[in-house]
């Protein structure tokens, strides 16, 4: 080959690359509108966008899996944690999350309520957006879709001393003055037994207890469908209800139940304040 | 320094130094966030601190290419800049618009895009600076009649670079459509017009430093352009998973960015064939172990490491981990810091008193300690990416509790990181501590020796 022709073999390389390019460039904005749901870009979501922006937030997270690696990716955020959760933690996410226990901690944002709730719009545009099925598995922010994956070696060893008291290290000590959400959230992972012991908040992770992923939203549905069993009067109670008496509506499937009796312990009516009962709930209401 | 004009460079070169320093100083702040809990939470947040961290070498390595392109474009066409005027004109407009772009981040003053946060008025001082850079030298090899094909690729990529800046200047209202068109810009630049520009200038550096011959280097370096594009214009597609565009991306992102280390291996094995056939051996083999080194850790972090994540299969889930900070930083160290530090190794005992061709002691500390560093750094984000990828995106641990696991690998993050900025110190120092000298010396070239050692039959390099 002379130079000539390897010349040639540069613009020939870069030609036909490039117009095969632009070609399924054309074709991929075919496609845009329906992929990405465009139609559903209200001018809340575009507002959202906005506040995503101007706070810089792709500098910490990712989104579809771009941006920093310093904080989750939110993705599919709005699947794993509720409107109201959401809303509460940008109010003040050090109400939800300790620095020292963390090492990290997302600082307060200056946003209004309705910042916020543009945000979430947005969010939740982005998570029905196709994109080919990513994550692959929910990417949670704390916690494990497999119990006790979060716990220290020496935690899973000795689970009654004093330092570890069942929460994992990552979970903070929460104080009365929290969130009852935050509060709940500790409770999930602290009452004995554990309730993520068998549920996961993930979608589709099934252990011994179905997944909790959507469970206010199911809650909801099912209070007011004909093959409900229960007293409970609105998806609250329902939530309610399956605590303090797990056996009131049976969710079908061998491994949860037999007999017409629940697997899940019916303990917490005793061992749990009303207090309690209600932060567990108002953190379970979030999940949608 | 063959021609007066040429000073320009030493200026350019400056400025890169001072910002690469400042830069590795935002690196080193947001790695320490990396450990926790961060005392400056509510004053330099990590976001404020990692965009100036990248912004920092977006600017100072374009610096970099601009003073390398006007020390070099002289050289090759043999003539004086058109303009030095205008060049320093250029540079102080753009010193304006780095400096001012990093005092807005500090006050969240951005566009929150990533790599493209520059604000609107800054982008369009940044096409402005472009566009006189280009006149600049475009008049100036206009006025030579004088133009080699290093020149012209060098000129190409520039000229790319700017044209493909333009659609980052747009809005869009679709955050997927966005996210379509800011790889345009980045991705095409890194692994695509980047690519030529460090091609124009490994070129010129193994032309010069190695007496190889100009017509051979010049054929394989088209041969390397055509590669370099056939695999990395559609090998943007490696961008496109996961974000909301159509399923077709995927096998052609995978196919295609599989091809693209071929280039990287073609520049490594250029540059290596080169050194051993030459007959002239230059002085200066400090800028030689820039030259080398930047082709053959390109092959490293940009070749290898990319590959390592860019089939779909695996990507799905190493997306969006610290993997890609892995390959992220040993890419643009190797392919883009080390080309313009090669440049300024070269340039700089002509530009410069009392200053040995061969290289200082300093020097070789500084070389080695980066490339220590650099590759110690790369090996904590792989170890921690890795660690990351297992138990957050396989076993479905959460975030928070899968970074606690990882501590120890940012502790050697750090460790290394510390190593590296050592090194960088020490280029620093060895770049300013010997004070400029601007006056013509008589540097023979090497396409004018008389008494040139016959070349060896030309193409062995395949």
């Amino acid at each position: 080959m002379n130079k000539r022709q390897s010349r040639v073999f540069a613009i020939a390389c870069t030609g036909i690359a490039a117009l095969a390019f632009l070609i399924l460039t054309l074709d991929s904005h075919r496609q845009f509108g329906k992929l990405t749901n465009a139609e559903n870009i209200t001018p809340a979501v575009t507002a959202g966008k906005d506040v995503w922006h101007d706070n810089n937030c792709i500098n910490c997270h990712t989104l579809f899996g771009e941006g920093a690696y310093y904080a989750p990716d939110l993705t599919k955020i709005t699947q794993l944690r509720g409107e109201q959760y959401l809303h509460a933690y940008m109010r003040d996410p050090a109400r939800f999350y300790n620095e020292q226990t963390h090492r990290r901690l997302m600082p307060k944002q200056d946003l209004s309520d309705e910042d916020i709730a543009n945000l979430i719009a947005f969010l939740d545009w982005v998570s029905k957006v196709d994109n080919q099925g990513w994550p692959p598995r929910p990417i949670l922010v704390t916690g494990a879709s497999i119990p006790g994956t979060d716990l220290t070696t020496s935690q899973q060893a000795h689970p009654t001393q004093q330092e570890s008291a069942g929460l994992p290290p990552g979970a903070r000590t929460v104080t009365q003055g929290d969130d009852p959400i935050a509060l709940g959230q500790a409770l999930f992972r602290s009452v004995a037994p554990a309730c993520n012991a068998c549920h996961s908040t993930a979608p589709r992770v099934n252990l011994a207890g179905p997944t909790l992923a959507g469970i206010a939203a199911r809650s909801e549905q099912l209070v007011g469908s004909a093959e409900y069993k229960g007293s409970a009067k609105d998806a609250l109670g329902y939530i309610r209800e399956s605590i303090l008496s797990p056996s009131a509506h049976i969710i079908p499937g061998p491994m949860y139940s037999a007999n017409g009796q629940s697997f899940m312990p019916n303990t917490y009516e005793q061992n749990l304040t009303t207090e309690q009962i209600d932060q567990l709930v108002a953190f379970l209401a979030t999940l949608k | 320094m063959r021609y007066r004009s040429q000073a320009v460079a030493y200026w350019y070169f400056a400025v890169a130094m001072v910002l690469f320093g400042l830069q590795l100083v935002f690196g080193l702040l947001s790695a320490a966030k990396y450990l926790g809990p961060d005392p400056l939470l509510y004053i330099l947040p990590f976001d404020v601190t990692k965009v100036i961290h990248t912004n920092l070498l977006i600017v100072w390595v374009l610096t970099g290419f601009m003073g390398a392109t006007y020390w070099m474009v002289p050289d090759e066409s043999r003539t004086e800049l058109h303009s030095v005027k205008l060049a320093y004109i250029q540079l102080g407009l753009w010193v304006v618009m780095g400096v001012t772009a990093i005092i807005g981040y500090l006050f969240r003053w951005g566009t929150g895009n990533k790599l493209l946060e520059q604000p609107l008025p800054h982008k369009i001082v940044i096409v402005i600076v472009m566009l006189m850079f280009l006149y600049n030298v475009g008049m100036t090899i206009k006025k030579s009649g004088r133009f080699t094909t290093t020149e012209g690729v060098l000129l190409l990529g520039i000229g790319s670079a700017a044209v493909l800046y333009l659609p980052a200047l747009l809005h869009y209202e679709n955050y997927t459509v966005s996210i379509f068109y800011r790889w345009w810009t980045i991705h095409l630049w890194v692994e695509g017009v980047w690519e030529m520009i460090q091609g124009g200038f490994l070129a010129y550096l193994l032309i010069r430093l190695s007496g190889a011959d100009r017509e051979v280097m010049e054929k394989w370096l088209y041969v390397i352009v055509g590669l370099v594009f056939f695999a990395g214009i559609l090998g943007t597609a490696h961008h496109y998973y996961w974000v909301g565009v159509p399923q077709y991306w995927l096998p052609i992102g995978g196919f295609f960015s599989a091809l693209e280390p071929l280039a990287l291996v073609g520049m490594a094995m250029y540059a290596y064939g080169a050194m051993r056939r030459s007959g002239l051996a230059h002085p200066n083999t400090l800028a030689l172990h820039w030259t080398l080194g930047s082709a053959v850790f390109t092959l490293f972090g940009a070749g290898l490491l990319g590959l390592a994540h860019t089939w779909p299969s695996v990507n799905k889930w190493t997306h969006g981990t610290l993997i890609t900070a892995m390959h992220g930083h040993a890419a643009f160290y190797g392919a883009y810091a080390m080309i313009v530090l090669a440049m300024i190794s070269y340039a700089l005992p002509s530009m410069t008193h009392h200053r040995r061709e061969q290289g200082t002691a300093i020097g070789y500390w500084a070389f080695w300690l980066q490339l220590a560093g650099m590759f110690g750094m790369t090996l904590s984000f792989a170890t921690a990416g890795i660690g990351q990828v297992y138990l957050e995106r396989i076993l479905g641990l959460g975030y928070l509790d899968t970074q606690l696991k990882i501590q120890v690998h940012f502790v050697m993050l750090i460790a290394t990181a510390s190593l590296f900025t050592v090194g960088v110190a020490l280029f620093i120092w060895d770049f300013f501590r010997y004070a400029p000298r601007f006056e013509v010396t008589t540097e023979v070239d090497p396409d004018m020796r008389m008494d040139a050692p016959p070349i060896p039959e030309a193409p062995r390099l395949a």
